[in-house]
């Protein structure tokens, strides 16, 4: 029972994690939470087991193929939903084109793929003493972190990336091309949450029902380890799914999501900021 | 004699007046009957009314090859509901009140049903249906509405039949998923199992989308569990109750709604051994026998199916109804003489062990439920071949 709550609650809560760092990503490019997040995870999904699975395509071809798609769609998010928003005075208008988008990106999806959960390819095979459906998503989650605080700390492009995250205005001052950073950042959260989903893809299974999922539990370690902390949505994301998995031993059924949801919201009251935010300050 | 404007005009007038009634019966002996045919073809649940939909058309052909009924040809008018209930309402109002169809087959699920059942009874339209919710059949309340399949709480009775008089199981697990539908089959389940004497150790609702199901297959096991009974259509949590059934080793068998023999269900199984031992509810006139043969009018059917309907990619039971669904207006027609609404709603009222191929249909004025419980049987979930199931095991 130990080893199921650890290994299942930790590769599901790596998933999580990493559709969280999505989140992040899209947000300190626009200051807009785009609720595509986890259709594309659950596109990461998909997309591997239609190129794998019915195209038959090698899995080196296949896997690149699943993170170039789903950057794709990051693009287009931020095409789409994200630049006329941002044009208007309304900015909070987000809410309403982002989720129109995600809710279009599901119902294609469920036209073109299936309604019916259909099964992901084994990646690397048997021959380890844990399932890969338990490591894969973790070695996903451990990469992304890793790659992304190379990306920020030893980068040019990574530095203009926090530039536009800390100050929009100041940045395009200094001669920073916003708009294609923010591009880039979309086209690298939707990459992202692919690896999300390509990852979890055998836990999962490749099914239009873990967009809205995703979503929603994507969104908890984003709140818990505190807007635009990556390395806090990681921790935030990896307890949250130790702590669904204990819940669905102790509780089960619909009972979990409320234990859940419960834990998420008596945290926000000790800590409002999250876990791992920090306190707001205001220069005087 | 003085023949002015006036005078021709009155008795042409009254001529065609007195004509008028002499020329409708000539008219309807030749007009086709319509039927309209709710038809979810496409979208989520579209794979049951493509089913149905063979059936429909060969119906009709048959029909109007063989000269059609009284003279009038069959003729079917079908509208895609895409599984809406709002498209469903709008294409039944369309087909009442536009189309003056003389009865409605459909629509074939549960949730559109509920919709257009009122607007059907409003019209006092002839309305046949497959759909399993019990409430959609009322003969107070909607008295043309008429099922042609089981109602859920049959299938619940061959599930529990099987269970408590051919496995002799009384320890039972009931789950059903988080959906409405599950909730509340689990319940009218665990209820009717109790009532029977059964020791309902275990009772659950199972999130459909949940990756891990190991905690709920842990408690069903530690109940003390010997049959597990399944209530959803989610073949994702059903194949991965299969699948951590192996994992912990227990040779439990799986029972339930028919979900669990479908072909989606078989891809997400980790191995193809893990549907062993998992019956569904089918169907006497649907089942092969221990000796592999179909019944003598389900044979026959078939033969006459062959080259003209796949069943490669559909189920047998659901060609066969909508084949009868057809045959039952046409029936109705052929022996009342007219296609009017309350000729075909008193035939049906009145039928008795009418002969179908899927069924063998009874109807009363107190009766709308037509599908006799003790046609519905138990298949193996595992053996679909040609749309059909062989029986599970302890069937004779």
């Amino acid at each position: 029972m130990l080893s199921s709550i650890l290994w299942t609650g930790l590769a599901i809560g790596a998933i999580y994690a990493l559709i969280a760092v999505t989140y992040n990503v899209m947000f300190s490019a626009s200051r807009v939470m785009s609720f595509t997040a986890g259709q594309v995870g659950m596109l990461g999904g998909v997309f591997g087991a239609w190129f794998i699975l019915r195209l038959h395509m090698p899995i080196v071809v296949g896997f690149p193929l699943t993170l170039a798609a789903c950057a794709a769609i990051g693009v287009l998010t931020e095409l789409v939903a994200v630049r006329p928003v941002m044009a208007g005075l309304e900015k909070h208008l987000y809410v309403l084109s982002t989720l129109a988008l995600a809710l279009m990106l599901q119902q294609l999806t469920a036209i073109e793929w299936s309604t019916e959960p259909q099964p992901f390819p084994r990646i690397v095979g048997a021959g380890f003493v844990l399932d890969e459906k338990f490591w894969l998503p973790l070695a996903a989650g451990a990469a992304v972190i890793l790659g992304l605080e190379l990306l920020y700390r030893r980068t040019l492009v990574g530095r203009a990336f926090l530039a536009i995250a800390e100050d929009n205005y100041a940045a395009r001052a200094l001669g920073l091309p916003e708009r294609g950073l923010r591009i880039a950042s979309f086209a690298l959260a939707g990459a992202i949450a692919g690896l999300a989903g390509f990852a979890g893809g055998q836990l999962l299974l490749a099914s239009i029902a873990n967009g809205p999922m995703l979503n929603f539990y994507g969104f908890v370690p984003v709140a818990l380890g505190g807007l635009g902390n990556n390395r806090g949505a990681i921790v935030s994301g990896l307890l949250l799914g130790v702590f669904q998995q204990a819940a669905n031993f102790l509780f089960g059924g619909v009972f979990v999501s409320v234990a859940v949801f419960a834990a998420f919201i008596v945290v926000l009251m000790a800590a409002p900021q999250g876990l791992f935010g920090a306190a707001p300050t205001r220069r005087v | 004699m003085l023949i002015t404007r006036r005078g021709a005009m009155l008795a042409s007038t009254a001529t065609l007046l007195g004509a008028a009634p002499l020329a409708r019966p000539a008219l309807a002996q030749s007009s086709p009957i319509l039927i309209g045919w709710l038809a979810a073809l496409t979208g989520p649940s579209s794979a049951p009314a493509i089913g149905f939909d063979r059936g429909v058309k060969f119906a009709a052909d048959e029909i109007n090859t063989a000269g059609g009924v009284k003279g009038r040809k069959i003729e079917i008018i079908t509208r895609d509901t895409q599984g809406d209930p709002t498209k469903a309402v709008n294409a039944a109002q369309d087909m009442i009140g536009r189309k003056k169809v003389s009865a409605i087959w459909g629509p074939t699920n549960s949730g559109e049903a509920l919709a257009t059942n009122a607007v059907m009874a409003r019209a006092k339209m002839p309305n046949m249906h497959p759909c399993v919710v019990d409430s959609l059949i009322d003969p107070v309340k909607y008295p043309n509405a008429f099922r042609i399949a089981p109602s859920n709480g049959q299938w619940d009775d061959a599930v529990r039949n099987y269970c408590l008089n051919i496995l002799k199981v009384k320890d039972v697990a009931v789950v059903g998923d988080t959906t409405g539908y599950g909730t509340s089959a689990v319940a009218a389940s665990v209820a009717a199992f109790k009532k029977d004497g059964a020791n309902v150790t275990y009772q659950a609702q199972i999130d459909a989308i949940q990756p891990d199901v190991t905690p709920d297959m842990l408690r069903m096991k530690n109940s003390g569990a010997k049959v597990i009974v399944v209530w959803s259509v989610a073949t994702g949590m059903e194949a991965r109750l299969m699948n951590e059934r192996d994992a912990l080793g227990w040779d439990v068998p799986i029972v339930g709604h028919p979900a669990l023999g479908s072909g989606d269900v078989r891809q997400l199984l980790e191995k193809e051994a893990n549907w062993d031992k998992v019956y569904m509810v089918g169907y006497a006139s649907c089942s092969y026998d221990a000796n592999g043969k179909l019944p003598p009018q389900t044979t026959t059917f078939v033969a006459k199916l062959a080259g003209k309907v796949s069943l490669q990619d559909t189920s047998l039971w659901w060609v066969a109804c909508g084949y009868d669904a057809i045959k039952l207006v046409a029936e109705s027609v052929n022996a009342t003489g007219s296609s009017t609404s309350d000729a075909i709603i008193g035939y049906w009222n009145g039928l008795q062990s009418y002969p179908g191929v899927f069924g063998t249909y009874t109807w009363t004025p107190e009766q709308h439920n037509g599908y006799p419980t003790k046609e519905v049987v138990m298949s193996q979930a595992n053996s679909q071949k040609d749309g059909a199931f062989k029986l599970a095991p302890g069937y004779v």
